[in-house]
This record gives C-alpha cells, structure tokens and sequence, in this order.
C-alpha cells in the first residue's frame, strides 16, 4: 500500500499508542485511535507489498505466508505457515479467504446452553453494531435477505458461484437443505466507501484469494483500514519486528523494541496493544515475561475442526476459478439430535493445485502411481468443508521451545488435540457432507481431517485468574497493555473469526477511547 | 567424452561468424570454434541468402572443406539452430560428408517448427531493413538491445549492430518470410545425437517454455538449460556458461531426454500476455535446475531420488529432478512455517531417515535401497507408512518415518507443481488469470461447470481427459 505521504513520528516521541501487527485485530482500532487524534504508529513485522505485483501463484505467495517455524504436537497436530499464518503490512488478511458469517448468538453462551466451553464476557447483540460498520466499510457481497439472520444487510450482491458452489447448491436442494451464496468480503461491483480509501474494482474470479488478491477486490486491511488510519495521521512501519519492552517500576509499559533494518529501535509510547495473532501476541508476552501472573498467557489454544470432503465429478469442474467459497449453509450451527456442544457451517470448495495436491499427497496419503493419475483429476474435483466449534482444553497449549528463532527468540511450540465434543462434531459433520457429496454425484469421495485458523491463549474474561485480558481487552495485570486478535477468543465459535476480530478490534478502540480520555 | 573436436558455429539472424569470439576464447584449448558465416551474412553478405536447406548445403561444404579431423560438433544460435538440425538429421540418414558429427549446442535455437512471432513484428523488420540509413541505424540498435537480457559491452554491441547492418537484406527477408517459416518437424523427427539446448530466462518469442514445447521432443538425448537474466543473444551474452555447459557436455554427453518438456499450448499460455511478467520469468527460472549449495550427502541423495521415483513416478521423455530441488531447499534453510515438533529439523530429518530406509533395503536385501527393485522399494515404503521398518543406526525413529514420509510426499508434489510441466500435466489454466496491466486484468469470465473460455481450451484439451 502508500505509505509514501504518512505522518512520522520520532522514536524518542511518546506515542499514544504503539499498535503491534496490521491484521484483522491492528488495522480497525488503528484507524479509529488515529481517527480520534491520538499519535499511533502500528509495527509490522512482514513488508509493505504492491498487490498488483502479486504473482497468481502458489510458491510466489509464500512470500504473504509467516514462514518462520512453529512447531506442532498434539493427538491433531495443526499445520501453521500457509494454512492460516500471514506477514506483511495486512496481516493474515492478505492470504485470509475473505468468508464472512457472523458469529451465532448461541456460540456466545455456550456454557450456559450445553454446560460444555465457556462463555463469552459480551454478548452477540453488543457486537451486531460493530459488524454493521465493519462490513459497510469493508464492502460484504452476499445475498439479502440472509436466511439465517434477518437483520442482516449485504451492501453489495453476491459474488458469481463457480463448479464446486453448483455442485453443494443442487444436492442441497435434493436433501432438503438450505443453502445459498456465501458472505463474502470481496466486492462484486466497483466500490467506493470513503475518500480516503482508493476505489476497488469489482472482483474477477481469478481464485487467487489465498495468495494475494491482484485487484484489491478483497478487503484485505491493506487497502481497506489502513489506508484510512494513514489518511487519519496513523504511522505504519514495515519490517519492524517487535521483541523487547521496556517497562517503569510500576510496570507499566514505557517503551516498545524492534528489530528493523538489522539494528534494534526504540519507541517510546504511553500504551501498547498487541495484535499480533494467537501464536506471535503468547509468544511474545511468554518471550517478555508480560502479563504472565495468572499463569493463563498460552492456554487454551483453539482451531477450528475444517474437515474436508473432496469427489470426482462428471463434470468438468475448474474448481479454481472464482472465489473459492462461494456457497454455504448455516443449517448445522445447531444439528437436531446432535451429541455435542455448538455447531458448524458447511462451505463448498475450490482450492489452487499446489494446495490441493499437498492434502492429497499428505492427507489422502496417496503415492505412485496412484497420486499422479489422481492428480490428473484436478479440473474434475471439488471438495465441501466446514468450520466447526472447537471447545478451549487444558490439553491445548502454546509454550516457548527450546529451539531459537534468528533473533534468539525460542520458537513456539503448540500442542493442540481434538476432545471428545469435537470428534463427535466432526463424525457428524462428515456424514452429513458425505451424503452432499454423494447427492451430487461425486465418486471417489475421501475424507480430508484438516485443522484450520489460530485462536485462544490470551482469553478474555472477568475473573482476572481465569483469563488474560478483560471484556474489552486491556491486561489484568499490565495497566497500559491491550490485546485485539484471535488471541482473546475465549471459545472458537462457529463462525470463521476475522469478521469477529474486525468487530472487537472497533469496540476495543471504543473502550479504550473511553477510558483513556 | 569427446576429446578436442571442433565446434561449427551458426550465427543468429543479423550475426556473423564473429559473434562466437567471446565462446571461442573461453573455450580456449579444449574445442576449436569455427564461426561460418551464412549466404548474406558477414563476409557472405554478397550472397542473397535461402532457405534453410540451402543454408545447411553451405554449412556442409564449409565443413568438408575443413576437413576436421576428429568427431565435431554443431552449435547453432536461434537461426542457425535450425540449420544445425537440418544437418543433424542429414547425418542420422547418413550422409557421409556429415559422419563426424558428434553433438549440437542448440542456443534459443528456432525450432523444427515455424518460428512463433507476431506477424506485426515480422512485417515491421522486414520493412525497416530496406529503409533509409537513419532508420536502418535506429532499428538495428533496437533489434540488438531489445534481443539481450541486459546492455551488452559496448564493443559487442556496435559489432553486433555492424553486422545486423551489412547483412544483405535479400538474405534478411529470406529468413523471416521464408526460412522461419518452414516446417521441418515431419523431416526432422527425433534426432538420437546427444544435444545440448540453452535458453535465455528474459528471451521473448524463443524461451525455456518455447524451447521445451518445440524442440526439445525432437530430441531423445537433450540436456535443457535456462540462463537466467539473459535473452536471445546467448553467444555475446553468457559466453563462460556457455563454455562450462558444453565442457560438461564433451565430458559426459547426455544420454536420455533429460528435461521434461511442454505441451505446445500450455507453452503458448505462459509466453501470452495474459501471464503476468514476474510470473512467466519465475516459471522460466523454475525450468532450471538449481546449481545448489546442497547438504544432503552423495548416498542420501541417491536414495531419495530413488524414493521420489516411486513416490510420484514421472513417465517422461525428460524429467524433474525433485531430489536435487528437495535438497536445494533443504540447504537453503527455508521452510513452509512448521514442523512436527516430534520430528528434528529438516536437513537433519531427511537425512536420518534416508539412512533408515537404506539400512532397511541391506537388511532385508543384503543391498542399498537405490539397487532394489520398484515392487521391494515399494514394499520398504509401505512398513515406513505404518511405522514398522527397523532400528537403523543413526536412522530416524521408525513410528517418526511415518511423519517424514508424509512430509516427502507433501513436498514432492509441491515441488512438482512448482514446475510448469506439472501444472500443464494436470491441465492447470490459472497462469492465465491475468498479465500485467493491474487495472485491466481479465481474471475468468465463466466460473461454471462445464464452461470453457477460447484461452483455456487448447491447454485442456492438451491435457487429456482432464476437463
């Protein structure tokens, strides 16, 4: 993005605010803090990208990954680096599928339906005013009225489906499903929402969502937040990779240390709010020793259960045109008869070659002959999956390894496990999609177990022993130290999460605005 | 190994037996560069030219009267090229004029087939060359800078445009209306003489994709290589590579088709402008085999080449060597962002497990896993699936085999897939999503089942059954 006319702060200024990553969580509430007059200056550990010299390819793309390792364990170990791990000045939102259902009412009360999880400390209803902003200012495509949520509005209509939305759409309508165009954040027409926001043209179902969207049709935050906090006098600093705090006798946080340029800086600031993810925001407070008291930074680590179910089909399917996700059902967020806790939405799938052939190749566990003939199948396959909920469990953990990044800093170490609410989610959610599968005519229909986002590890809470940060976000235990990522999820909800954290990072903004006047 | 013969040298459309000077010099002692200057060119420029068969008729009696005395060879670049099959196929029909020829070095050769170039382009130079002198200077500079990667020496550069100027135009217009357009695929066939073929990564019509798409199936003993940052001019512009390449060449002539080649329509898609720029340069670089550093040992890469062959078998003519790409990657240190933690880290994984699943081959067979038979390295690989292969000394833990050899299989296909001629094998359109022109990209139009835009077409239908 431009970051050629941004205001400039002195290192030895003190800053309202030192935002830290430019995702999901960062890029919302820096817009708003700048928006209120506050100095902000948000660090950003990747680099400052074009869109337009993305390269519509997988292995190009990797340069929008976090590739630096993690390391996984657990009875489900969870794949980081392409699967859900961004870099760059927009976070994970640069590669994030850009799918939009809002979080259900129930998956916010979980605990108090079913006796399983935990609840939220907020309500589904204090959030709808957020997502309401959110999606005006992002631009969601999607079909109005939306058959699970009255309310809800879609500015722009829904993006084209392709093969594999087809496929799920016409063997729902046999078994009696509802089903329909899935929320998307990706314009379908030319879009203008603010002047200082450069226009986005309409999308144009290249199926390159995952590696970097060309035409900036994606609200990414990189062309939606923050040119916004730019133009609102936000500085954004590429490159610059936080690792070190410097702190007062009370504690509180007085300055922040990055590494840029291959030398450390020092920028003096009244607050720090991590957004850093909920892998890099744990390991750094572990790293620092921040906030650590309650013994909670690093716990309850969640996924996302994201079973897929892939077949061969008599029709030729191209399933890597169009936006990938273009069709889903909300009809299983709470199954009839079902022996678990919370629920699952169901989305048909298209995904690019080197993805797809990674699953067969590691998933299906296919080699030989076997493998290059089934590869030659890929313009004849599609695959459904879904995002289901995933209960927090002592067992699931983030914890600092022994072994060192490049900076000294120990890599993190996360052990995540299925419990027994998600095994029966998941044997659920398979039958019904195999059975969508097969009504649709798919043959050679196998199952793809797959592991999906990164949430948990500093939740939110009232009880100060139980949890990391409070309602809105700011520490227990470190006065002038805030959070807003998927790090604060307290359970995983149903719902794919970055729309959730676009709306808590505007709400945190709220708070903090409020208590900091 | 082909001791000190002579390399005969075909120059491009507008060169001249001195474009080979800066090769000649680095090859030095070890084989003698002859430049002959084809009908209307340097110091045949009083000749008006022909077709490619007249010209191969000259090179052939430049070559009898040469009288060399051991085996030679033929190097020709882009015009030239073509010439040099004509007279390779000669010698496989056995013309006893031609009995010495003992290889070709085929440099942004024109293919067998007719020369892929925008007719506006052919038109335009054929125009210019009769021009006024101030155009003919203009154009001929343009030709010369706008056919190399980067700015040649000075000195090369004015020779180059020297030459471009005294070519007789007669023999100019002969090429590009007559011989390039000549199709000599039927004639020429598949020639068994071992070929060294070298394209530039910045080449325009003649590229790695060209190249492997049209001539490289001509050929059943065919090393391809990809010179990076360079373009059509490969003699005045890579001439140490070009050196090194045909020494290794003389050394160890290749033996079978080595690298794999394209269908012609994917290799249309990715020269087209609905490939952006970054994109085809990169899958041109990925056409290249890379030249390391590497970390695996001599035994443990052997073995997983071995392994690779059976876990995703390559039916060629010409393949990928994923081992040599694995084990770039491996010393490169880069990653795909994770690890099972129970695994040790890349370098250290592969190489302990390729020591188990050899140990494993001795053990049960008294030989290393890379004498095996497909069915027992097959065999060797189904108890690593499951986790049953025995202790090995220094070997990876046997239920860790288990995560390892999912790791391979991931990374075979990655790489494969990397490649062009793995995403044309599984007839992939999205190259061609979009070129350069952010603002205008064409993205699909139809995302349908069973709709078929007119791009994607040929690269489907090349792909078989696939869509």
């Amino acid at each position: 993005m431009n970051l050629s006319g941004q205001r400039r702060y002195g290192t030895d200024e003190v800053v309202d605010v030192v935002v830290v990553g430019t995702g999901a969580g960062g890029a919302p509430l820096l817009a708003e803090l700048a928006a209120a007059g506050l100095k902000v200056v948000a660090l950003e550990a990747g680099p400052n990208f074009d869109p337009a010299a993305y390269g519509f390819d997988e292995t190009l793309a990797d340069e929008i990954y976090w590739t630096e390792e993690r390391l996984s364990g657990g009875s489900t170990p969870e794949a980081f680096g392409a699967n859900n791990s961004g870099t760059g000045v927009g976070g994970s939102t640069l590669h994030w599928g850009a799918f939009v259902p809002r979080a259900d009412p129930r998956d916010f009360r979980l605990n108090t339906e079913s006796g399983e999880g935990c609840d939220w400390p907020i309500d589904h209803a204090e959030l709808v005013p957020f997502y309401d902003r959110v999606e005006a200012f992002i631009g969601t495509s999607g079909p109005t009225p939306y058959p699970w949520d009255e309310a809800r509005r879609f500015p722009l209509p829904p993006v084209l489906r392709n093969g594999p939305a087809q496929l799920m759409a016409s063997a729902c309508d046999r078994l009696g499903i509802a089903a329909t165009d899935a929320p998307a954040a990706v314009v379908s027409r030319d879009f203008t929402v603010d002047p200082s926001v450069p226009e986005r043209k309409a999308c144009i179902n290249c199926g390159f969502c995952h590696q970097g969207c060309r035409t900036r049709a994606k609200a990414s935050m990189d062309v939606t937040y923050l040119p916004l906090a730019v133009a609102r006098g936000a500085e954004i600093r590429s490159d610059a990779r936080m690792h070190g705090v410097e702190r007062d006798k009370a504690g509180r946080i007085t300055a922040v240390i990055y590494r840029s340029g291959g030398r450390d800086h020092r920028q003096l600031c009244a607050h720090l709010i991590l957004c850093a993810g909920a892998v890099e925001t744990p390991r750094l407070l572990l790293h620092l020793d921040l906030a650590t008291g309650s013994g909670q930074v690093g716990r309850n680590y969640i996924g996302h259960v994201a079973t897929q179910v892939w077949g061969t089909f008599a029709d030729e399917v191209g399933m890597n045109r169009g936006y990938p996700s273009s069709l889903i059902t909300e009809d299983f967020t709470r199954p009839k008869g079902a022996d678990f806790a919370g629920g699952y939405l169901v989305q048909s799938l298209g995904v690019e070659p080197l993805t797809w052939a990674n699953s067969v190749a590691r998933g299906r566990g296919l080699w030989g002959r076997a493998l290059t003939d089934y590869l030659k199948q890929y313009n004849r396959v599609a695959g459904i999956g879904i995002n289901g909920e995933t209960l927090p469990c002592d067992a699931n953990v983030l914890t600092l390894s022994d072994e060192t990044d490049a900076l000294g800093m120990r890599k993190a170490q996360i052990d995540f496990g299925y419990g027994s609410n998600e095994d029966a989610l998941n044997r659920h959610a398979t039958k019904l999609m195999r059975e969508i599968w097969e009504a649709a005519g798919a043959q050679d229909v196998w199952v793809l177990e797959r592991v999906a986002h990164t949430l948990g590890t500093c939740r939110m809470g009232r009880n100060p022993d139980a949890s990391v940060v409070d309602a809105v976000g700011r520490s227990h235990e470190v006065e002038n130290l805030w959070i807003c990522d998927g790090s604060v999820f307290p359970s995983s909800l149903a719902a794919n999460p970055a729309l959730t954290i676009m709306a808590l990072s505007l709400r945190t903004a709220g708070a903090f605005l409020k208590g900091n006047r | 190994m082909i001791d000190q013969p002579v390399l005969f040298c075909l120059h491009y459309l507008g060169g001249s037996a001195r474009t080979w000077r800066p090769l000649a010099e680095r090859l030095g002692p070890h084989a003698r560069c002859v430049g002959i200057d084809l009908p209307g060119f340097g110091d045949e420029a009083h000749k008006p030219g022909g077709d490619v068969a007249a010209m191969a008729d000259h090179v052939a009696a430049r070559i009898t009267a040469e009288a060399p005395p051991g085996p030679w060879l033929i190097a020709g670049n882009s015009m030239g090229a073509k010439v040099a099959l004509v007279l390779a196929r000669r010698h496989e029909d056995g013309d006893p004029a031609l009995a010495g020829l003992a290889g070709l070095v085929l440099l942004a050769g024109s293919p067998p087939a007719p020369e892929p170039m925008a007719e506006e382009r052919r038109q335009a130079m054929i125009a210019w060359i009769d021009a006024d002198p101030e155009t003919r200077q203009r154009e001929a500079e343009g030709f010369v800078s706008g056919n190399v990667g980067a700015p040649l020496d000075p000195e090369d550069h004015a020779c180059a445009v020297e030459d471009v100027l005294r070519a007789n135009p007669d023999a100019w217009k002969a090429w590009l209306a007559g011989g390039a357009n000549e199709d000599w695929r039927e004639r020429i066939g598949v020639l068994s003489i071992p070929a060294l073929v070298v394209s530039g990564a910045e080449d325009g019509d003649l590229g790695p994709e060209s190249q492997a798409a049209l001539t490289l199936p001509h050929l059943a003993r065919q090393r391809h290589e990809v010179a990076p940052g360079a373009g059509h001019l490969l003699p005045l512009e890579r001439p140490e590579m070009l050196a090194a390449l045909i020494l290794a060449m003389l050394t160890a002539p290749p033996r079978a088709a080595q690298a794999p080649t394209l269908p012609p329509a994917f290799a249309a898609l990715m020269s087209s402008d609905r490939v952006n720029t970054r994109l085809r340069s990169t899958l041109r670089e990925r056409m290249r085999e890379p030249d390391g550093p590497f970390c695996l040992g001599t035994d443990e890469r052997a073995t997983l080449a071995a392994c690779l062959d059976r876990v995703l078998p390559q039916t060629g003519p010409g393949r990928i060597d994923l081992a040599r790409r694995i084990d770039a990657r491996l010393a490169g240190g880069t990653g795909d962002g994770w690890r099972f933690v129970a695994l040790p880290p890349d370098p250290k994984a592969y190489a302990r497990a390729l020591r188990s699943l050899d140990g494993a081959a001795r053990e049960a067979h008294g030989r290393p896993f890379t004498a095996l038979g497909g069915a027992e390295q097959d065999a060797l690989l189904d108890r690593a699936t499951s986790g049953d292969l025995p202790e090995v000394a220094g070997g990876l833990d046997p239920d860790l085999m288990t995560c390892w050899f999912e790791e391979l299989r991931g990374e075979a296909v990655r790489t494969f897939l990397a490649h062009p001629a793995g995403l044309a094998a599984i007839g992939f359109t999205g190259i061609g999503a979009g070129g350069d022109e952010a603002d205008a990209l064409p993205g699909y139009r139809l995302t349908y089942l069973n709709e078929r835009e007119a791009w994607e077409a040929p690269v489907l239908e090349a792909a078989g059954d696939a869509r």
